[in-house]
């Protein structure tokens, strides 16, 4: 029996080549790779896949990492092609469909993003990659609830996933619970530091907890890192711009609203903002043309009608014209205040 | 440069600092003592709460302040609740209450001698001699019944309400949901008129759930109609008429909580300010006696810097920074900010929360009373608020809180407001329920105190033990061509060095309560004022000169 045994043991061992996966003894460099990409460490990312795929031309998960270096390089081509060669290879592996998505996700083909989404979950109920994008996609389809559950478990599973705990500090700042998403952003701030959205987010929380210490220096980082790119974040000057408004800092404050209008000038909140910005620094003339251009703006960004007709009629009567004044006053008295939750 | 010349410079300098560094305010801290326990003051407001939490429940509690038997120390009325759905005043809990002042720190309850028990879901109150017969009267608003309490002079009041037309119901003959009220003599003929404010279109029949089974919260105010305000003339023979559609006000419907009165724009007449509960505040601009405007929008005060409404619910208007122009303080929930807007002098107000430094500091509070007050009697008037969410599971949102302890904010001169509650002694440490609180000098030691009615636990009698020795007068007015409380009236102090403060005579302001009649000034170290001018209701300008400071001091109109 005991022979038999070694008998067995030595052919296995004899045969082992046989066995071995292309990835084999890849696996920690494989790991070290996808941290990097999940942190935006580029540079790593790219010089260890490079020596991988020298010693393991027929890892199929290179080309994988390659594909995410690729979308992190704004090189969308190449990315496409490396994902699409990836599935092909391994059709089954949740990663591979969930990075795809991801992909989708950022050039906006929701679809897609959606379908490969739910794929990559059935195929794996535990892969926290899958977990994370399913439950960021369904937050964006509305189902808040199931997104949360899917975004926990992603960030139980896989704790340094930096866009998962953004995800889930999103979900916590959408119910104002600010102390939560204050953790949630401050680990995917650390996670990945060229994150502006994470900064920008974090400075947000953390002001309606009081530390406005922290706010500053979260917004100070943002600031640093915010470059054009997949962690960009246009409307890290208007945050920012309206924090120092409120700390009364008004020079400072036009500078990043100066910034904002010139990044989103789409954006009737930026718009908006300066015109107050403006009648606190009494230059009315300046608030008009603010004003009058927020108005004009079709894309809200979350300032509505009432705000506007509010604030035209504060800048006309401050202008002395009077006939405005008063119908931007009587618009601001026929336009109904929002209703708000139901609750409080 | 020779010591001469540098005597000189040092001279230019001084006289060119603004009064108030030569006068040398004493730096004292605010602070307040909690000293119900052996106060003989037993009353907790029984809000009646039931399980799904009806918006009902979470809006009582006013207090008044106020001399009824004048004897020259304040008594204290507290409003009360009542057993839900009924609305009756079922047995001691829900009984308003009347504490009659004992002058040593003690008070005796003598509500059923007073004939004050009340019936059905009372909320405010608002205390003034509407008859002029010099004893001090009582309006008490509710859900569903007002009243106007007469005081007899012995002791004991007579509900004069359907006799005198004040029942709070509305043309249509609807009991509309009265929250405070207000005494101004608004077309200054020498007798108070009566502004009630109202709430929401609301009844058990038409109530709303919110929140889950088990853990039910308030519902917001935005799920129902607003309700119009009241206007009543005093006829002068112990009736008045609603006279709301005619002087402009019924016109504008909101979800009223709050009211303060003000001469905001200094032409004589009494404007009346509305604090709304998530919909636009109103600012009714007095015409001359003959209407009001409502210039909530244009005056800048309908709505916050942000265009949105808050939930508005206590309000203050006086003037914090002595340029003689009263301004606003409003309290609201926890996420939004409490209000501050500065009187501008020319009609607009400019929204100063964060520029004062109350901005941050109130992000987390909820605010019921509100009061602006000199606490530490250096010349500069302070803030108050008496906090508490309105939810009483707020509690599960995390951010929120439902028992909160209140706050004080000091004035630091500059148009900045420090909030020292941190500092402000173990009777700014209670967190409670906290609803209508009352300003008012209860010892007559010169300093404001603060009674503070609270949901589901003692009522808090905040004695001001502030630190720094300044000084202080009281002035009460008594009105002769003017109203017989001298409401209204509008007192400039000029102290011997040279400062400047101003106040007007009024018990409107807060949550749902009233405040003393008298007028107060903290004087830091001046020991004499050298000019008291009074503008009465009536037009009359008296002046007092060389008048001595700690002292309770009684002007009666010339």
């Amino acid at each position: 029996m005991r022979s038999a045994f070694i008998s067995l043991l030595f052919a296995v061992c004899a045969t082992w080549p046989a066995f071995a996966g292309p990835c084999t003894s890849a696996e920690a460099q494989l790991a070290q790779v996808s941290k990097a990409l999940n942190v935006n460490a580029l540079d790593i990312a790219e010089n260890t896949l490079r020596s991988l795929t020298v010693s393991y031309p027929d890892c199929p998960e290179i080309v994988l990492h390659q594909a995410r270096l690729a979308q992190a390089k704004g090189n969308i081509r190449e990315a496409a092609e490396f994902y699409y060669r990836y599935t092909d290879t391994d059709p089954d592996d949740s990663r591979g469909l969930a990075y795809f998505g991801r992909f989708f996700l950022e050039q906006r083909d929701y679809m897609r993003a959606d379908a490969l989404s739910a794929a990559a979950l059935d195929k794996n109920q535990d892969d926290p990659a899958a977990l994370a994008l399913r439950g960021q996609i369904l937050l964006m389809k509305g189902q808040s609830l199931e997104g949360q559950k899917l975004l926990e478990k992603a960030v139980k599973l896989d704790p340094d996933d930096p866009e998962a705990q953004f995800q889930l500090g999103t979900i916590y700042d959408k119910a104002k619970a600010a102390a939560q998403a204050v953790e949630h952003f401050r680990k995917a701030a650390s996670l990945n530091p060229h994150d502006a959205r994470a900064w920008d987010y974090l400075a947000l929380n953390l002001e309606l907890v009081g530390d406005l210490d922290g706010t500053e220096q979260a917004y100070q980082k943002g600031l640093q890192v915010n470059q054009a790119g997949r962690y960009h974040d246009a409307f890290l000057d208007y945050n920012y711009g309206r924090f120092l408004a409120k700390r009364n800092d008004l020079s400072s404050s036009k500078r990043h609203l100066d910034r904002a209008v010139e990044s989103a000038p789409q954006v009737r909140a930026v718009w908006y903002e300066r015109a107050k910005l403006d009648m606190q620094m009494q230059n009315y003339q300046q608030a008009r043309a603010d004003a009058e251009k927020a108005a004009a703006c079709t894309q809200q960004g979350g300032v509505i009608d009432l705000q506007i007709y509010s604030l035209l009629s504060q800048v006309y009567a401050r202008l002395g014209d009077t006939a405005l004044a008063k119908k931007y006053a009587d618009l601001t008295r026929e336009t109904p205040p929002p209703v708000r939750g139901e609750q409080r | 440069m020779t010591p001469r010349k540098l005597f000189t410079v040092a001279l230019v300098v001084a006289l060119a600092a603004p009064p108030r560094v030569l006068w040398g305010a004493d730096a004292g801290r605010i602070q307040f003592e909690n000293r119900q326990r052996n106060s003989g003051i037993s009353f907790v407001l029984d809000n009646g709460t039931l399980p799904d939490k009806p918006m009902i429940d979470g809006i009582p509690g006013g207090v008044a302040l106020l001399d009824y038997d004048n004897d020259g120390y304040l008594d204290i009325f507290f409003t009360n609740g009542a057993s839900l759905p009924g609305l009756a005043k079922e047995g001691d809990k829900f009984s308003n209450r009347l504490y009659h002042n004992n002058h040593d720190g003690t008070f005796t309850d003598v509500t059923d001698h007073a004939g004050l028990r009340g019936e059905g879901y009372s909320v405010g109150a608002a205390a003034a001699d509407y008859d002029n017969d010099g004893r001090t009267d009582l309006y008490v608003t509710g859900f569903d019944r007002n009243f106007l309490y007469h005081n007899n002079g012995d002791g004991t009041f007579t509900d004069v309400t359907t006799k005198a037309g004040v029942t709070g119901v509305s043309p249509t003959g609807k009991k509309l949901w009265g929250i405070s009220a207000a005494w101004l003599d608004y077309d200054n003929d020498g007798k108070l008129d009566l502004f009630v404010v109202n709430y929401l279109d609301w009844s058990f029949a038409t109530s709303r759930v919110c929140g889950s089974p088990g853990n039910r919260l308030s519902c917001s105010p935005t799920l129902y109609k607003g309700e119009p305000n009241i206007l009543y003339h005093n006829n002068g023979d112990g009736t008045f008429t609603d006279v709301s559609e005619i002087m402009g006000i019924s016109g504008s419907i909101g979800k009223g909580m709050g009211v303060a009165i003000a001469d905001y724009n200094d032409d004589g007449w009494m404007d009346i300010f509305v604090a709304n509960d998530n919909d636009r505040n109103f600012l009714f601009k007095n015409r001359g006696g003959k209407a009001f405007d409502e210039m909530g929008v244009e005056s800048f005060v309908a709505y916050t810097d942000s265009g949105l409404p808050v939930s508005s619910m206590g309000v203050d208007f006086r003037d914090w920074n002595n340029d003689g122009k009263p301004s606003l303080i409003i309290t609201t929930l926890g996420g939004e900010i409490y209000p501050l807007f500065r009187n501008e002098g020319n009609g607009f107000f400019s929204y100063e929360s964060y520029k004062a430094g109350i901005g941050f500091r109130s992000l987390k509070m909820s605010g019921w009373g509100a009061g602006i007050q000199d606490f530490d009697n250096d010349g500069y008037k302070d803030l108050f608020t008496a906090n508490s969410h309105v939810s009483e599971n707020a509690d599960l949102d995390g951010q929120q809180h439902y028992r909160q302890a209140n706050a004080v904010f000091r004035n630091t001169h500059d148009g900045i407001f420090k909030d020292v509650s941190g500092d402000g002694g173990p009777g700014m440490q209670i967190r409670a329920a906290h609803r209508g609180c009352a300003f008012g000098d209860l010892n007559n030691d010169g300093k404001i105190d603060v009674v503070v009615s609270a949901i589901g636990s003692p009522a808090e009698l905040l004695y001001n033990t502030s630190t720094g020795g300044n000084h202080w007068i009281l002035i009460k007015t008594v009105g002769v061509k003017s109203n017989r409380d001298g409401i209204g009236t509008r007192i400039k102090v000029t102290t011997a060095s040279g400062f400047v403060q101003y106040n007007h005579v009024t018990t409107a302001g807060s949550y749902a309560s009233s405040n003393d009649p008298r007028v107060h000034f903290g004087l830091a170290v001046d020991t004499v004022i050298k000019e008291i001018e009074l503008k009465w209701p009536s037009g009359t300008l008296q002046v007092l000169r060389n008048v001595k400071a700690d002292q309770v001091l009684t002007v009666t109109e010339e």
